[in-house]
């Protein structure tokens, strides 16, 4: 009798569940044991802050761009700085999904995590969340943008990081080529932090710019769309100047394509920026190529602003918000570029 | 290329009774038509010429060679994983744990020609070493297991993902002109990546043509059963394809980190499943299994790379892109569906 081939036998695969079941359950065990909170305040229950920032012991920070480099960056920063001040950093695994972080929020709400510092993904969908963490009695804190409700927010100027990179493109323009040559953008417009970058960058560059011809505005946030748009770009312009990039994951991918085309490195009439101050980025204009700037945030102050706004509520402090400053960061700034790549490291 | 087309569905009196001689098996050297015969037997093919002469009048700059050799190189690596993700659906699985496959082999890759100091040949071979390790375990859970393929390298898709960001949480960069030159050279004027792109198209097609193991895949495909009584091993045929679609996915990401000279764990290959499987669909393989070939997957791979470039270059702004994109593939898929049918 032939065995029938459309499955395993019941015997080996009632086996292989009960050793998947048992791997889980151990690994989860394991984990669970990793991550548990040192100070035992991992109780559901646990009390919401006091009113000193000494009373403060875990800061919960939703962030939910998971997939970009920045967040494991931010993670291990903000976690070593909330261990210097005996509080333990919770995270959420939103994956860049909305819905993902409205349920993670929902779910630190209902376990009265004493501080969320939450970076909304769409702002409107938020307000209810954090209005509802208020009315449990935690600390709300948003992130890159503000709230109608909310205890205090750490704020960067997302429109401020695409003018400067405008900004300093025009002005090469202007010096290198007289005011004229021809500009592609590679913009975002799916996000708000994306929306308010590229408003930033392409206002301030066809302001100070009005000479440059605009030949493209193409969506673009990674390296492989932004290489592959720029290619297109080229094909119909062979003779770009500027690439401004959202992100410097996109600009990177602009790079790469005009040195596909034959471009060299450190072209004179070729200037490529972006936004982040992202490590491939920073070491492409560190080598003085005409990857020429990029508006970056400093991650250790991001992380110093995570920890210490949620202790300044839960102190009490009169304005306990933060601004986090966005640089424009150029071949001449090598000492930053060098620090930037450290915190990066 | 040799196309097949799913039988019957299996008589209710058993495998048995349904004999793999009924079914239309592709045979050595049925190859398609040519000329008006092949418009005909290929309404892609058509809709792709038509595109293609559409874009050149519109944009005057499509048919440039320059152009030409973006949309090749950008299809290179669609068409590396697309072929042996084609032949795993020909035969009734699918993967959709490409897209974090492709990220690990770009990252593994990367790593040890810029950290470990080895050479090209190291840092790909090592890529396909771990797209092969993918693949396997894929291929172990879903063909010996008998565990369900969508699921399986669903699972897969999120986990590898993870794994990757846990391992190289940070941007890598920085792989040496040696690495470079797996998608930097040129041989004989061709880029090394549309070369390997070719190699894999031709391989593939030989394969399912000139084979005995080609055939099998199709008839897999066709009726499981009936392949097992017909003494072919229904299991080892699909696992290796779930291992070849594993060592190409990773060899697309180390040709992307080459091309890019760097690589992101989190954003590098995200969403290129959904990419490489509608390539698949749109060159006529049935999702169902038993039916497909490689120049139908050629097509649709020519296709998406076409009508994105494009619309790069005729300027759409983004949304509308995405509306044409969404409508033409649309109407690419129900060309194939309600289209004039391959017989032979």
């Amino acid at each position: 009798m032939t065995a029938s081939p459309s499955s395993a036998s019941p015997a080996s695969r009632r086996r292989f569940l009960a050793w998947s079941g048992a791997s889980v359950a151990t690994a989860a065990l394991a984990a669970a044991g990793c991550s548990a909170p040192d100070d035992g305040a991992s109780s559901a229950q646990a009390a919401p802050t006091g009113g000193a920032s000494g009373d403060l012991t875990r800061i919960g920070l939703d962030y939910p761009f998971t997939q970009l480099p920045l967040y494991s960056t931010l993670v291990k920063l903000s976690t070593a700085a909330a261990k210097r001040h005996d509080i333990s950093l919770l995270t959420t695994s939103d994956a860049g999904n909305a819905d993902t972080q409205a349920t993670n929020l929902h779910a630190w709400v209902a376990q009265k995590v004493p501080a969320i510092v939450s970076f909304p993904m769409v702002f409107e969908a938020t307000g209810s969340i954090a209005k509802a963490a208020l009315d449990a009695g935690l600390i709300w804190v948003t992130y890159g943008g503000s709230l109608e409700h909310q205890s205090a927010d750490i704020r960067f100027s997302f429109v401020e990081g695409g003018t400067l990179l405008g900004e300093a493109a025009a002005k090469w323009a202007g010096e290198r080529l007289g005011g004229k040559g021809k500009v592609a953008f590679l913009t975002d417009g799916t996000i708000q932090l994306g929306r308010e970058r590229t408003k930033g960058m392409i206002d301030a560059f066809t302001k100070n710019a009005p000479g440059v011809d605009v030949v493209a505005e193409e969506q673009a946030i990674d390296p492989d769309t932004g290489l592959s748009k720029s290619r297109a770009i080229l094909a119909k312009h062979p003779d770009l100047n500027i690439i401004l990039g959202v992100t410097d994951a996109a600009a990177y991918g602009g790079f790469k394509a005009l040195q596909q085309t034959g471009r060299a490195k450190d072209d004179a009439k070729t200037f490529v920026g972006g936004q982040d101050g992202s490590a491939p980025s920073l070491l492409a204009i560190k080598q003085g190529t005409f990857y020429r700037a990029s508006a970056a945030l400093a991650p250790k102050d991001i992380a110093a602003a995570i920890v210490d706004v949620p202790r300044a509520v839960a102190a009490g402090k009169a304005n306990p918000s933060a601004q986090v400053p966005i640089t424009l960061v150029q071949r001449a700034d090598a000492a930053r570029i060098d620090a930037l790549l450290a915190q990066n490291a | 290329m040799t196309t097949a087309t799913k039988g019957p569905a299996p008589s209710p009196a058993g495998p048995a009774t349904t004999p793999l001689t009924s079914r239309r098996l592709p045979s050595p050297g049925a190859l398609a038509g040519t000329g008006l015969t092949a418009l005909r037997r290929r309404p892609l093919l058509a809709v792709l010429l038509l595109m293609v002469l559409v874009f050149q009048l519109t944009t005057g700059s499509f048919l440039d060679t320059g152009n030409l050799r973006g949309i090749a190189t950008d299809a290179a690596t669609l068409a590396v994983v697309a072929v042996p993700l084609a032949l795993l659906v020909i035969s009734g699985y699918l993967d959709l744990s490409v897209g974090s496959t492709l990220a690990l082999g770009g990252l593994v890759a990367g790593w040890l020609a810029a950290s470990q100091q080895q050479s090209p040949v190291v840092a790909v071979l090592g890529a396909l070493a771990a797209g092969a390790a993918v693949g396997a375990v894929n291929g172990v859970l879903c063909c010996y297991l008998g565990l369900s393929a969508f699921i399986v390298t669903l699972g897969m898709l999120t986990a590898v993902r993870g794994l990757a960001q846990q391992l190289f949480p940070l941007p890598l960069s920085g792989f040496g002109s040696g690495f470079a030159w797996l998608g930097g050279s040129r041989i004989a004027g061709i880029d090394a990546p549309v070369l390997i792109a070719v190699l894999v198209l031709v391989t593939g097609a030989l394969f399912l043509a000139l084979t005995p193991a080609g055939r099998h895949v199709f008839a897999i495909g066709v009726n499981r059963e009936a392949a097992h009584l017909s003494g072919i091993d229904v299991r080892r045929t699909p696992f290796t394809l779930f291992v070849a679609t594993g060592v190409a996915a990773a060899l697309a990401g180390a040709i992307k980190a080459s091309v890019l000279d760097s690589v992101v764990a989190g954003t590098s290959g995200a969403g290129f499943e959904l990419t490489v499987l509608t390539a698949v669909l749109l060159g006529g393989v049935a999702l169902t299994g038993g039916s497909g070939s490689v120049f139908g997957v050629l097509l649709g791979v020519l296709f998406l790379g076409c009508l994105q470039n494009g619309l790069t270059l005729l300027n759409v702004p983004t949304f509308w892109q995405q509306m044409a994109q969404g409508t033409a593939l649309v109407a690419g898929a129900a060309l194939a569906c309600f289209g004039p049918r391959q017989t032979r």
